[in-house]
């Protein structure tokens, strides 16, 4: 679970994050949209520690981040960075996830068992070099190796920007597939189509204050928030909102047909 | 944070309005002023003197922080040396091996006086200094090839990238569960030392890079004519070096 209450924070004088509450609840999917420089990254250093917050408080299941050890929310919380590069820091990509096992599990036998799992999952040879792979393909061994770790809490920061369709959805549905065991996923992100397929619940941000908190389905149909936040809707809303009052609240393709099935009878 | 501690801060001061080889010139004599002299009071005076020259040219809160940073670095220094000389009578004794002597003491004070002695000058020269006009003067004026001063200028300006790169590095390990917020110095710099390869790759990269839109840009047409801007020499650049060269002198009487 992770629980914003009245956070303030500013990098230097200017407020970067102003007066923002949130929960997101355990086994919950939360999308954080926004403009560029709205403030996401800085909502999820926030969430881990990385970063205290000036005033207000952020909980992390239950522990205060001001004043618990950031390494020691780290064991229980995976966290994607938006550059993977800064992660990444062995010679083969086994070396690299065995190294983030080190901080979760004390048992070797266990940490090769995981490691060869993601290996398996992902379909990557382990004596690998990741600098010589290209940056999407870092960007998934720095999932892989958070994905080893199983998190209860998994924060991501843009996991599948400049990736391929087919590789985002592959990643998409190993993201999901976690949450659909219980853990609770907090992702940023520019892609409507990707929030309104996988979230639960959306949260805009907009110049360090939420716009927006609630339903995938009231906030995407919300054009007001959305403008706001400058982000254009996914698809399927974006027609909804286009046939008018008659279709608010349809932001699924089997909503929209049953609608329209319903509209021809009528 | 290291970032920020280099790069220029304009102002119209004495000291900015400077040829910036002369900037250079002072910097490097107060500089090696302090190593030709024993006497601690001729070095704390150089110390003030810089304190006081950041303080005239408007960058007095920049001064104080890097005399601050020097400080805690040199305490460490200090402590460290005054625990493995031996040499010279014994003041008192930490353990019946370990003395505190009065030519470890004396030493080991000379020792991280002249480290911030040395440092100042060089970062308050930084300071006032715009990167291309140092590199364009030490190609107009030395006839150094631009390529060279272009690496060294490069270099000075990539050290606050670097330490937000590697503030980057320390961020991400911390999230996954590196213990960095331990307050262990030496723990802390045996955590550190694993993270140089990503450090060195990014770099490589960035430097790769540079180098490649420099090309495409004509950097290789470049010659010592190609700079548009004059750097004379005034009255107050003579009364500078004049100033820091008797300081030089006494620095060697005394
Ligand atoms: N280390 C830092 N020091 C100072 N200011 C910063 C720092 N990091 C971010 N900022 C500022 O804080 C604001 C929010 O930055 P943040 O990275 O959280 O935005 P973002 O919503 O993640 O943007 P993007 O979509 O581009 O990733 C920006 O105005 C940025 O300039
Ligand atoms: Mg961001």
């Amino acid at each position: 679970m992770i629980r914003f209450e009245h956070t303030r924070f500013a990098y230097d004088k200017t407020p970067v994050i102003d007066d923002v509450s949130f929960t997101v609840a355990k086994g919950d999917f939360a999308a954080l949209i926004g403009a560029n420089g709205a403030g996401k990254s800085t909502i999820t250093k926030l969430c881990n520690g990385l970063l205290k917050p000036q005033s207000g408080r952020v909980v992390l299941n239950g522990l205060d981040t001001k004043t618990t050890k950031t390494s020691l929310l780290a064991k229980t919380t995976g966290f994607l960075f938006q550059n993977p590069d800064r992660q990444i820091c062995k010679n083969t990509i086994a070396e690299e996830i065995l190294f983030g096992l080190e901080f979760v599990f004390d048992d070797e036998a266990k940490r090769k068992d995981q490691c060869q799992f993601v290996l398996e999952q992902f379909k990557f040879d382990g004596k690998r070099d990741p600098f010589s792979m290209s940056r999407g393909e870092r960007q998934r061994i720095a999932l892989a190796s958070l994905l080893a770790r199983d998190p209860q809490i998994m924060i991501l920061d843009e996991p599948t920007t400049g990736l391929d369709y087919r590789e985002c959805t592959q990643i998409m549905e190993m993201i999901a597939e976690r949450n659909a065991s219980g853990v609770t996923v907090l992702m940023v992100t520019h892609d409507m189509e990707i929030t309104q397929d996988y979230a639960k619940h959306v949260l805009v941000l907009n110049q360090g204050k939420l716009l927006g908190d609630g339903d995938v389905a009231d906030v995407m149909t919300n054009r007001a928030v959305l403008e706001a936040a400058s982000v254009s809707p996914a698809q399927i809303p974006a027609l909804a909102m286009r046939f008018g009052p008659a279709f608010t609240h349809v932001s699924t393709p089997e909503q929209m047909a049953e609608r329209i099935a319903r509209g021809c009878r009528a | 944070m290291m970032a920020g501690f280099l790069d220029y801060i304009p102002g119209t001061s004495f000291l900015h309005r400077l040829n910036p080889l002369t900037k250079l010139l002072f910097s490097l004599i107060l500089c090696v002023s302090c190593f030709v002299t024993d006497l601690h009071l001729f070095i704390l005076g150089l110390i003030l003197l810089n304190l006081a020259l950041g303080f005239y040219s408007g960058i007095a809160r920049r001064s104080l922080r890097i005399l601050s940073a020097l400080i805690k670095f040199s305490i460490v220094l200090f402590i460290v040396q005054v625990l493995v000389i031996h040499d010279g009578t014994a003041l008192f004794y930490l353990t019946k091996s370990m003395p505190i002597t009065d030519l470890g003491v004396s030493f080991s004070l000379l020792f991280v006086m002249r480290l911030i002695a040395a440092t100042m000058p060089l970062t308050l020269m930084l300071s006032v200094t715009q990167m291309s006009d140092l590199s364009n003067v030490l190609v107009e004026k030395l006839g150094i090839p631009f390529r060279y001063t272009f690496a060294l200028t490069t270099a000075i300006r990539f050290i606050p990238v670097f330490a937000a790169e590697m503030g980057g590095i320390v961020e991400a390990q911390t999230a996954r569960g590196v213990a960095f917020d331990t307050k262990n110095i030496f723990k802390k710099l045996t955590l550190l030392l694993p993270l140089c390869v990503p450090l060195l790759i990014s770099s490589v990269k960035r430097i790769e890079s540079g180098a490649i839109s420099a090309e495409l840009r004509g950097f290789n047409l470049r010659k010592r004519g190609s700079g548009y801007k004059q750097y004379g020499i005034q009255g107050i650049d003579i009364l500078a070096l004049a100033v820091v060269v008797v300081i030089f002198v006494l620095g060697i009487l005394f």
